[in-house]
Formats: C-alpha cells, sequence, structure tokens
C-alpha cells in the first residue's frame, strides 16, 4: 500500500483535517533513583549497611562467616562456602600492592561526566581480598605493577540527603611505605 | 555427560546490516526476522513451534520487556511449544541456541527459531547512558561503582598476560589487523575497512594498553537462525551445521574479588573439554577447521587460543604471530571479522557466530573467507567478567 491508497470502505474516507494539540514532555526530571551511581548505604536500604557504617568512620571491612571462617568480598549476608548467616565484620588492610591497572580515557559511565578523566582504575591486592578501585593522585604512566597504594575515602555529594562514602586508593608517597 | 538424544541442526539464518544503525529494536528484531526466512525459503513463520531471543538490555537500551513474545506478533509466529528471552550478557544469543538445541534434542519440538538482537547506540551524545548500562554487567555497586567498564576490564587482561607471559603490544595488534581484514568480505559487518597491525596503535589510546581497533564496537544488529530436529532438516537442505557438542562453565564468582586469575579463563577450558568430549575431539587444533571465537577485545582472542586448546599456556601470542589463526593456518579463527570486525550487538553475536559456521559448510560465504573443506567448527563467548564460558562444537554430519 503506497501512502496515497485508501480503504475502499466509504466510513475510512478522510473527510476533514485532523484536529492538532501541542503536547510536552519535561525537558528534566529529578535524577532517578537506579541511575544515582551509588547505592543507598543505610540501614533502610541494605542489610550491609555495617560495610558503610564503618567505611564512614575510615575503616574498610567486609565479612567473615563464623561457621567456616571464610572471608568474603564484597560483603556479604549469606556465606556463599556454607551458607551459614551468621557473619561479622572484620578489618581489611588499609594499604595494598597494584596487581593490574589502566586508565579510563573517555567512554564514561553516566554519572562520571564531572569527574577528571582520565581517570586509573585497578585491581587492588590487600591480602585477604582482591578488589577493583579507583586509584587517585597518580596518571597511568607513573604507575607500575606492585605498587604500594593506600586507601582513601572519598565523601559523596549527590542527590540523597544521606552521607555517603566510598572507596579509593592513592600512592603511597614515597619513603612512607611498609 | 553424552550429548543430547536427538540431533539438532542449523539450517539457515540471516543478519540485519550491523552498525549506528537509524533504526529501534523492533526494526533490527523485524529485519534479523525476514534476513532469516528469506534464507530458508522452506520454512516460514507458521512453522516455528519454539522462539528464543538473546538480548541483554532492552531494558536499558530500549525501555522495553518481555521482548519474545514482541518477536512472536512482530514476526507473525505462534509459538505452541516454548517461548524465552535468555540473557547471559555477551553471551545471550549462544544460551539461546543452547536452549533451542536441548528443546528440540529433548523432543519438546521440532522447529526453532533463535533471533539474537541487540540496540545499543542512543546518539553519539548519549554514550555515557549506553556506558553506564554496560558498567552495570559487572557487580555494579562494587565494581561498575569504579566506572569500569569494558575496555579498563580487558586492559588488566592484556596487562597481566603481557607481564606474565611476555605477550607484546605488536602481538594485539596482530590479532586485530587479522580480524578487521577479514571482516572487509562480511556484508553485515560494522567496520569493513582493512588495516595494517601497524594501525592499531595509531588508533586512539582507549583503556591502555588497549586501542580503538582492539575494541569491539558499540553495535546494533541482529541475526537469527532456525535450529531444527534432523527428521525435519533432511526435509529443507543438504548441508547443515550439526550441534556435536556444548559446554558451559560458570565459577561462583562474578566480582573482581572472586576472579582467580587475569591472564586466564578456567571456565573456557572447562566448558571447551566438555564440548570436546561430546563431540569425540581429542585434539582441537588437529580437529576443528574453523572457530568463531569472543574477540571482545584483541587479548581475549590470544588468551582464547591458550583455554580451548589451540596453543599452550602463554604462547597465544607466538600463535597469531606465526600465522596458525589465519584463513589458511591451523585453525580460521574468526573468519567472520570477529568482534572487533563485525562488531557486537551484545545478543546476536552468538547467533551470527553460529551462523558463519553453517555458511562456512555450505559454501555460501565469499570466496575470500571461505574455508576450504571445513568439516568441524566451534564457537565461544564469555560474558560479563569472564566468569562464564560457553563453547558449541559443530559438524557437517550428525554423528
Amino acid at each position: 500500500m503506497t501512502d496515497t491508497d485508501r480503504f475502499d470502505d466509504d466510513s475510512t474516507a478522510i473527510d476533514r483535517e485532523p484536529t492538532r494539540e501541542r503536547v510536552s514532555v519535561p525537558t528534566e526530571i529529578e535524577l532517578p533513583r537506579l541511575l544515582d551511581f551509588y547505592e543507598l548505604q543505610t540501614d533502610n536500604h541494605t542489610r550491609i549497611h555495617a560495610f558503610y557504617d564503618n567505611l564512614r568512620e575510615g575503616r574498610l571491612t567486609t565479612t567473615r562467616c563464623l561457621d567456616c571462617e571464610e572471608i568474603h568480598f564484597p560483603p556479604r549476608i549469606v556465606c556463599p562456602e556454607c551458607t551459614g548467616d551468621d557473619l561479622e565484620y572484620v578489618d581489611l588492610p588499609h594499604e595494598g600492592e597494584l596487581y593490574a591497572f589502566s586508565a579510563v580515557r573517555g567512554g564514561l559511565p553516566i554519572g562520571l561526566r564531572e569527574h577528571d578523566v582520565p581517570y586509573v582504575v585497578a585491581v587492588v591486592d590487600l591480602g585477604p581480598v582482591r578488589l577493583s578501585a579507583r586509584v587517585d593522585g597518580a596518571t597511568h604512566d607513573d604507575l607500575e605493577i606492585g605498587d604500594p597504594v593506600t586507601l582513601k575515602i572519598v565523601e559523596i555529594d549527590g542527590p540523597t540527603d544521606e552521607e555517603r562514602v566510598f572507596y579509593r586508593f592513592e600512592p603511597v608517597p614515597d619513603g612512607d611505605s611498609a | 555427560m553424552g550429548a543430547a538424544t536427538r540431533n539438532v541442526a542449523i539450517v539457515g539464518g540471516g543478519h540485519a546490516k550491523w552498525g549506528e544503525r537509524d533504526a529501534t529494536w523492533k526494526d533490527l528484531a523485524q529485519e534479523g526476522g525476514k534476513a532469516t526466512f528469506d534464507a530458508v525459503p522452506d520454512i516460514g513463520p507458521e512453522d516455528i513451534e519454539g522462539l528464543f531471543v538473546g538480548t541483554v538490555q532492552p531494558e536499558r537500551f530500549a525501555y522495553q520487556t518481555h521482548v519474545a513474545p514482541m518477536v512472536a506478533e512482530l514476526l507473525g509466529i505462534d509459538v505452541d511449544a516454548m517461548i524465552a528471552r535468555t540473557e547471559l550478557a555477551c553471551a545471550s544469543g549462544q544460551a539461546a541456541l543452547r536452549y533451542a538445541w536441548l528443546a528440540i534434542a529433548a523432543g519438546q519440538l521440532d522447529c526453532a527459531l533463535v533471533l539474537g538482537v541487540e540496540k545499543m547506540n542512543l546518539g553519539r551524545e548519549r554514550m555515557p547512558e549506553m556506558q553506564g548500562s554496560m558498567s552495570n554487567v559487572l557487580d555494579r555497586e562494587f565494581d561498575g561503582v569504579n566506572g569500569l567498564t569494558a575496555p579498563p576490564f580487558f586492559a588488566w587482561y592484556a596487562q597481566r598476560h603481557m607481564h606474565e607471559h611476555g605477550t607484546t603490544r605488536d602481538q594485539l595488534s596482530l590479532v586485530a589487523a587479522k580480524n578487521k581484514n577479514n571482516a572487509a568480505t562480511t556484508d553485515f559487518a560494522q567496520f569493513r575497512t582493512e588495516v595494517d597491525p601497524a594501525d592499531v596503535t595509531e588508533s586512539p589510546e582507549i583503556a591502555p594498553p588497549l586501542h580503538l581497533y582492539d575494541c569491539s564496537g558499540i553495535t546494533d544488529g541482529a541475526a537469527g537462525t532456525i535450529l531444527m530436529s534432523e527428521e525435519k532438516a533432511r526435509e529443507v537442505t543438504d548441508t547443515a551445521a550439526w550441534i556435536v557438542g556444548s559446554g558451559q562453565s560458570s565459577m561462583a564468582g562474578n566480582s573482581i574479588n572472586n576472579l582467580p586469575s587475569f591472564s586466564g579463563w578456567p571456565q573456557a577450558r572447562t566448558a571447551s573439554r566438555t564440548a570436546y568430549e561430546q563431540a569425540g575431539i581429542e585434539d582441537p587444533l588437529a580437529e576443528i577447521d574453523v572457530a568463531e571465537v569472543h574477540d571482545c577485545f584483541s587479548i581475549s582472542e590470544i588468551i582464547e587460543y591458550e583455554e580451548l586448546g589451540f596453543a599452550d599456556r602463554g604462547e597465544g601470542g607466538q600463535f597469531i604471530e606465526d600465522g596458525r589463526s589465519r584463513l589458511d593456518g591451523d585453525v580460521a579463527v574468526n573468519p567472520r571479522g570477529g568482534l572487533l570486525g563485525c562488531g557486537h550487538p551484545l545478543g546476536a553475536t552468538g547467533v551470527s557466530q553460529a551462523l558463519e559456521i553453517t555458511n562456512q559448510f555450505k559454501g555460501t560465504v565469499p570466496r575470500d573467507r571461505l574455508v576450504d573443506g571445513a568439516e568441524t567448527g566451534l564457537i565461544h563467548n564469555l560474558s560479563g567478567s569472564g566468569s562464564v564460558h560457553s563453547v558449541m562444537v559443530f559438524d557437517r554430519d550428525p554423528k
């Protein structure tokens, strides 16, 4: 059927122009909750709030199973090793080594647009666990596998009134390494 | 564990054009469906008993869910046996193939359409929205939140493989150039411009040591295949790709702390050995003629040579340097052009790979990339943080 074809049935004959009305959609909306880059961290949102509570106090912690002693990361509410749910929070070292790293030069995810690029993102080996993290205070070319890095806490301003934090790392200053 | 009880064949299929498309998810699904039915003239929507749609993030890229019934409507398919959408990140298309295969092998149906569809490009100015969706493939709370998208993640593997095994930047470039050059004859491919290995490090640096040409595309696309039981397949074709082995392995780990290695993929080894055992393959390098593997980044293919049993551990770089994965090498790897050449519309990739093996057996691919006398083929996909690997083996003859 071409644009000008008509059905034979007279009831579909076009005998008048349709009415028109302009409607609008909002050009800005409140940031949708799930597009906020960071999770909500308090006890009314997550059962691993103790991880974030500890981090707010300057301690990087994770869960350990009291039944089988397995250490987890990320922190859990059920032990994946033995399915026990009697877990405690234990301190992780605040200093570790770069296991692998790269830098992001473009292709930023939404929510990071305002941050400086490039940024370094790394696998940090803390001994008991290995985690991914931003590494601040260094460019990619400054770094080598095995370099010592130390914990840094970032406090997050954002669309929620709740105090939120997250962990990053930064190089251990020269002469300061353990 | 033996292979399935009834023989199952991929009898043919087709592609939508891949790339940055001025088209919606629904447009792509219709193009892929039409191309598939056009390629298998004896089969139409009325013959389809099972429909399996592989797609990763229609909820984010197209704001649409319950997409398998949408495909049924768009293509006029009344599904009487099984309908499902599969999501396994970058292996979603292969997961769809696997379920269709099992359903037919188990005698639940005789004819299935497997359609992989992904709409990813939202416009260059909306790249952060697209990239944000991609970082959610990892554990969003602890990994994605670090601005960890796919390029830096796979850059770690390149860095560690170079560190542990002496793999060189030039060897990465050889993989990228091979696959992009293979794609020159692939009519639906996103990137059909031939490149020299030296061009790879001249392309923009994305996440060191990876450059743009080391990375697969952000691709809109679709691919479809028809799978049939042996009895029905024999009625429509003389040449098909018979599924003779299918393995899959997933570790109890998805986030960074729980990945045992950043230079290897134990699950690829496990999945391939399962598939080889089912297929009766003892020496994959000698017995597999053509392989479509998941080269989401150049380093991935080098690791896959090792884990799939084509090269010893740490020797993947030498394998490409010696030309052993070229079209005229010991095993033709990614004749279609791989993800680096064709692009990577996530849910469509595995389906497209299987269709390439089918068309290699049929001899319907262009002469320039035809692997002469190919009898046995393989597809491989990793997904997410590489914690899951899927391998499927095909043969010209059902065993």
